[in-house]
C-alpha cells in the first residue's frame, strides 16, 4: 500500500464507495463509536405469577429511573426517601418552597410566577447525554434550548486590566489575534522549516492571518469581529483597542471564559426542561406505580441469605421491609452511620467517597437589566468568590428574572459562603457582582442560597474520589454486595450530572441481570461475591 | 423466585442477624441529628460526627450550650465544630435538655478502631489524664470531666489536636474547655494524640 495517512485513505474510500462504505470502514478502524445508545437495560422480566421485590433507597434521579425500569419488568418496588420531597439534587425552587439547609432553613420568596424559578442542582443537558434525553422524550418532558454561553457576557479578573470586566467576544478575538501573531512571526522566522515545506509554511502564515484577523505584515491591531467603538450601522467600524499579550498572559481568563463553552459537557447547544429541571422528577412520578415513601430515614441495611432487609424510621416509628434486591442511592458517606452487615472492604470503599462542596446563589431581579446590555443567556466568569453569573435564556423580555448570582467550585470560596448566614451570603454575592454590573444590587428583590455541602440528606454535591480510590474501590462499588447495589452519580465518572446517575443505574441493572442469572443457575443458592 | 421460597427466605432472614433489643425513636424535629451522627447516634467518621451514645447528659448539655453561645466551634480552623455551631444556634434550652436526655437513651455498639497508635506510650501519657477522667476513662461529673471510653478514636485525636492547637478551649468563658486546654499541654504532637487515643479507646 502506498504511504498515505489514515485520513487520506478514508477520503479515497468515501469517494469510491459513498458514505456507507466510509462509515463501515471507519468502524473497522475504530474512529467512530460502534454502537449508539439503544435505551435502558432490558431487565429479565419476572416469570409468570412471580412478583420479585426491590427496595430503592433515595428518590433522586438514579433511584427513580431504577424503580421505573424494575416496575416495567414486573418488580414490585418500594422507594424510601429521607427528605420531605423526592428528586434529590434535582431541585427546582419557586415561590414558597422550603430550602432544607442544615441549621439554616430558608423559604423561597420569589414572586409567584411560572417563569420565576431556579434550578439549584442540575440545570443543563448537552445533546450527547443520551440517557437523560431518552427519559425526557419517553416521560414527555418538553425541552428548550438553554444558552449556556453568551459572547456578550463578561470575563472579570480582579488582577487583570485594572479589575475592569471585558466582553467575552473581545477576549476571544484578542486571544486568537495574539496567538495568531505569534504563529505568523515564528513562521516568518523560519521556525517550521525543518518539518514543513516552503509551500506549507506559506499556507500556515495565510491561515494565521485569517484565523487571527492579522494585517498584511502579520500584526494584530484589534478586529471588528469583536465589535466596534462606533455605531456599525451608520459608520465604518473602529475596533476596540486590543489587550496586550503580557496582559493576556497575566490574566486567568484562559480557563473560565475562554474554555467554558469548549468542554464536551457544555458544548452548544444545551437544553433545559421548560419550566424547571424538576419536570424530569415529575415525569418519573407520573409514570411510576409506586410513589416514594417520604420522610423515611434508613437506619439499617442487612443482606440476608435470599434478600435484603431494611429498617427505616418515619415519624418516630421504625419499620422493617424485606425485599429480594436493594438499590441504594444514599450518599455513600452516610453509610458509616447506617447499621449494616457489609463486608469490611466494601464499607471502606463506601467511606472513600468524599463530600463535594458546591455553592449557588440565585437572586430575583426586578428588571432584566442584562438584556439591555445585550446579554440573553450565557455566563459571565469572574475570579472573585462568586465564580459565575448565569443569565436566564428563557422568558426573554419578561419584567423580572431569576439570575444565578454565584456558582463556586473553589473550596475556599465555598467554605467562606457556607459559614455565612443566608443574608450575608446574598450581600457578599451582590458586592462582588457590582464589579461586573455596576448598580446590580439595586435590582435585587430577594434571593436564595444553596450550599450543597450543607443541604439536609445530601450534604454534598460532586462527590470526590482520590486517585487511588478509582483503582482500588470504584470497581468494587459497581458490583453488588450480596443483593445490595450502590447507585447514584457517586457511582459514575460523572458526579454532579443526571447522566452520571442514570449511567450508574444502567450499570447496576446490568449487574442485576447477571446476578439473577447466577441465582437461577444455582437454583436459589446464595450469591457469594 | 417461588412464593414458598420467598416465604421461607423471609422467615430465615429474620433469624439471620440479631435484631437490637431496643431502638430509641428520634424525637420529633431532631432527625437532623441522625443525618450526620447516624442511626442511634452511632457516629459517622465520613462527616466527622462522633458517636454520642454513652456520653453523660450533663456533658452533652454543656457542649450544646457551648456551641450555641459560640464558646465552641467558632474558631475558623474547627470546621466540624463550625458546622455543629450552626445546627445548635436556634435550639431552645428545653430542646437542648431534650437532646441531652435522648443521647443517654440511644443504643449503639462501640465503634471499631480506626487509629493505630502506640498503646504503651499512650498509657504512660494517660496517667496525667486519669486524675480527672478516671482510670478507665469513665469520667467525673464533679470535676466536669466527660466519659471518654465510648468515643471514636478518630474523634479523640481530632479534639486533642484542637485543644493542642488552640481551636478549642480558648474562649475565656469556657471554664472546663480552658482547663482541658491547659491539661493538653502533655500532648505535643499528632503522634502523641494518636497514641493517647489508641489507649483511651480500649478502656472499658
Amino acid at each position: 500500500m502506498l504511504n498515505i495517512t489514515r485520513r487520506q485513505f478514508l477520503t479515497y474510500v468515501g469517494a469510491a464507495g459513498g458514505s456507507s462504505a466510509l462509515l463501515k470502514t471507519s468502524l473497522a478502524l475504530g474512529l467512530t463509536p460502534e454502537s449508539a445508545y439503544e435505551g435502558p437495560v432490558n431487565i429479565k422480566p419476572a416469570a409468570k405469577g412471580e412478583k420479585p421485590t426491590a427496595l430503592i433507597l433515595g428518590a433522586g434521579i438514579a433511584g427513580l429511573a431504577t424503580a421505573l425500569e424494575l416496575e416495567q419488568a414486573g418488580y414490585e418496588c418500594t422507594i424510601l426517601e429521607a427528605s420531605f420531597r423526592p428528586g434529590g439534587r434535582n431541585l427546582t425552587v419557586r415561590h414558597g418552597d422550603k430550602i432544607d439547609e442544615m441549621g439554616r432553613p430558608q423559604i423561597c420568596n420569589f414572586d409567584k410566577q411560572d417563569n420565576l424559578f431556579f434550578n439549584c442542582g442540575p440545570a443543563r443537558i448537552p445533546g450527547h447525554h443520551r440517557r437523560i434525553l431518552h427519559y425526557c422524550r419517553t416521560l414527555n418532558v418538553p425541552l428548550q434550548i438553554k444558552a449556556n454561553s453568551s459572547k456578550m457576557a463578561y470575563f472579570h479578573d480582579e488582577k487583570s486590566l485594572g479589575g475592569k470586566p471585558k466582553r467575552i467576544i473581545e477576549y476571544h478575538t484578542d486571544v486568537r489575534g495574539l496567538m495568531s501573531e505569534l504563529l505568523w512571526k515564528a513562521a516568518d522566522n523560519n521556525q517550521y522549516d525543518q518539518f514543513l515545506s516552503e509551500e506549507d509554511v506559506a499556507k500556515l502564515m495565510s491561515f494565521s492571518k485569517t484565523y487571527g484577523d492579522l494585517t498584511e505584515n502579520g500584526k494584530y491591531i484589534g478586529s471588528e469581529r469583536a465589535g466596534s467603538t462606533t455605531d456599525r450601522m451608520l459608520d465604518f467600524p473602529v475596533p476596540n483597542v486590543p489587550i496586550e499579550l503580557k496582559a493576556m498572559l497575566d490574566s486567568s481568563f484562559w480557563y473560565g471564559g475562554l474554555l467554558g463553552a469548549e468542554q464536551f459537557d457544555w458544548c452548544e447547544p444545551l437544553m433545559e426542561p421548560v419550566g424547571g429541571m424538576d419536570a424530569v422528577v415529575k415525569g418519573f412520578l407520573r409514570k411510576l406505580k409506586t410513589k416514594p415513601v417520604l420522610n423515611a430515614q434508613v437506619k439499617k441495611i442487612f443482606n440476608t441469605d435470599n434478600g435484603v432487609e431494611v429498617t427505616y424510621e418515619q415519624g418516630g416509628s421504625f419499620k422493617t421491609i424485606k425485599a429480594d434486591y436493594c438499590f441504594n442511592n444514599i450518599p455513600a458517606y452516610f453509610m458509616a452511620g447506617i447499621e449494616n452487615n457489609f463486608d469490611g472492604t466494601y464499607q471502606k470503599a463506601l467511606n472513600s467517597i468524599k463530600r463535594g462542596h458546591l455553592f449557588k446563589i440565585a437572586y430575583q431581579m426586578k428588571e432584566r437589566f442584562w438584556e439591555r446590555d445585550g446579554i440573553y443567556g450565557g455566563i459571565s466568569y469572574t475570579t472573585g468568590p462568586i465564580g459565575q453569573i448565569w443569565y436566564p435564556s428563557h422568558d426573554i423580555n419578561a419584567q423580572k428574572g431569576i439570575l444565578l448570582g454565584a456558582y463556586t467550585w473553589d473550596g475556599k470560596a465555598t467554605a467562606m459562603f457556607e459559614a455565612l448566614s443566608h443574608e450575608d451570603r446574598l450581600k457578599v454575592g451582590a458586592a462582588n457582582a457590582e464589579k461586573i454590573h455596576p448598580g446590580y444590587s439595586k435590582y435585587i428583590e430577594n434571593g436564595i442560597s444553596i450550599p450543597w455541602g450543607r443541604m439536609n440528606h445530601q450534604m454534598g454535591c460532586g462527590m470526590r474520589l482520590d486517585k487511588d480510590v478509582w483503582d482500588d474501590y470504584f470497581p468494587l462499588l459497581q458490583k453488588p454486595e450480596g443483593r445490595h447495589f450502590m447507585i447514584g452519580d457517586q457511582i459514575s465518572h460523572h458526579s454532579g450530572w443526571q447522566e452520571g446517575a442514570l449511567a450508574s443505574s444502567e450499570q447496576a441493572l446490568q449487574q442485576l441481570n447477571k446476578l439473577v442469572e447466577l441465582n437461577a443457575n444455582k437454583k436459589g443458592a446464595s450469591y457469594a461475591r | 423466585m417461588r412464593v414458598k421460597t420467598l416465604m421461607f427466605s423471609l422467615l430465615m432472614a429474620s433469624l439471620g442477624h440479631s435484631v437490637q433489643a431496643k431502638e430509641t425513636p428520634t424525637p420529633a424535629g431532631l432527625d437532623y441529628c441522625t443525618v450526620c451522627h447516624g442511626s442511634q447516634l452511632m457516629g459517622n467518621v465520613n462527616i466527622g460526627a462522633p458517636r454520642l451514645t454513652d456520653l453523660s447528659s450533663w456533658y452533652v448539655e454543656r457542649q450544646l450550650q457551648n456551641f450555641k453561645l459560640g464558646k465552641r466551634g467558632s474558631h475558623p480552623a474547627d470546621k466540624t465544630g463550625g458546622e455543629m455551631m450552626v445546627m445548635v444556634g436556634k435550639l431552645s434550652d428545653e430542646q437542648i435538655s431534650e437532646i441531652a436526655n435522648w443521647v443517654t437513651q440511644t443504643v449503639s455498639t462501640k465503634p471499631k478502631p480506626m487509629i493505630e497508635g502506640d498503646i504503651h506510650l499512650g498509657k504512660e501519657q494517660y496517667q496525667s489524664c486519669a486524675s480527672c477522667h478516671g482510670e478507665n476513662g469513665e469520667g467525673n461529673k464533679a470535676l466536669g470531666a466527660p466519659k471518654l471510653n465510648g468515643l471514636n478514636d478518630w474523634y479523640l485525636v481530632t479534639q486533642l489536636n484542637h485543644f493542642r492547637q488552640g481551636y478549642r478551649g480558648t474562649d475565656e468563658s469556657d471554664i472546663y474547655g480552658q482547663q482541658m486546654k491547659a491539661a493538653s499541654n502533655v500532648v505535643l504532637s499528632e503522634e502523641d494524640a494518636a497514641n493517647l487515643a489508641t489507649y483511651i479507646y480500649q478502656l472499658k
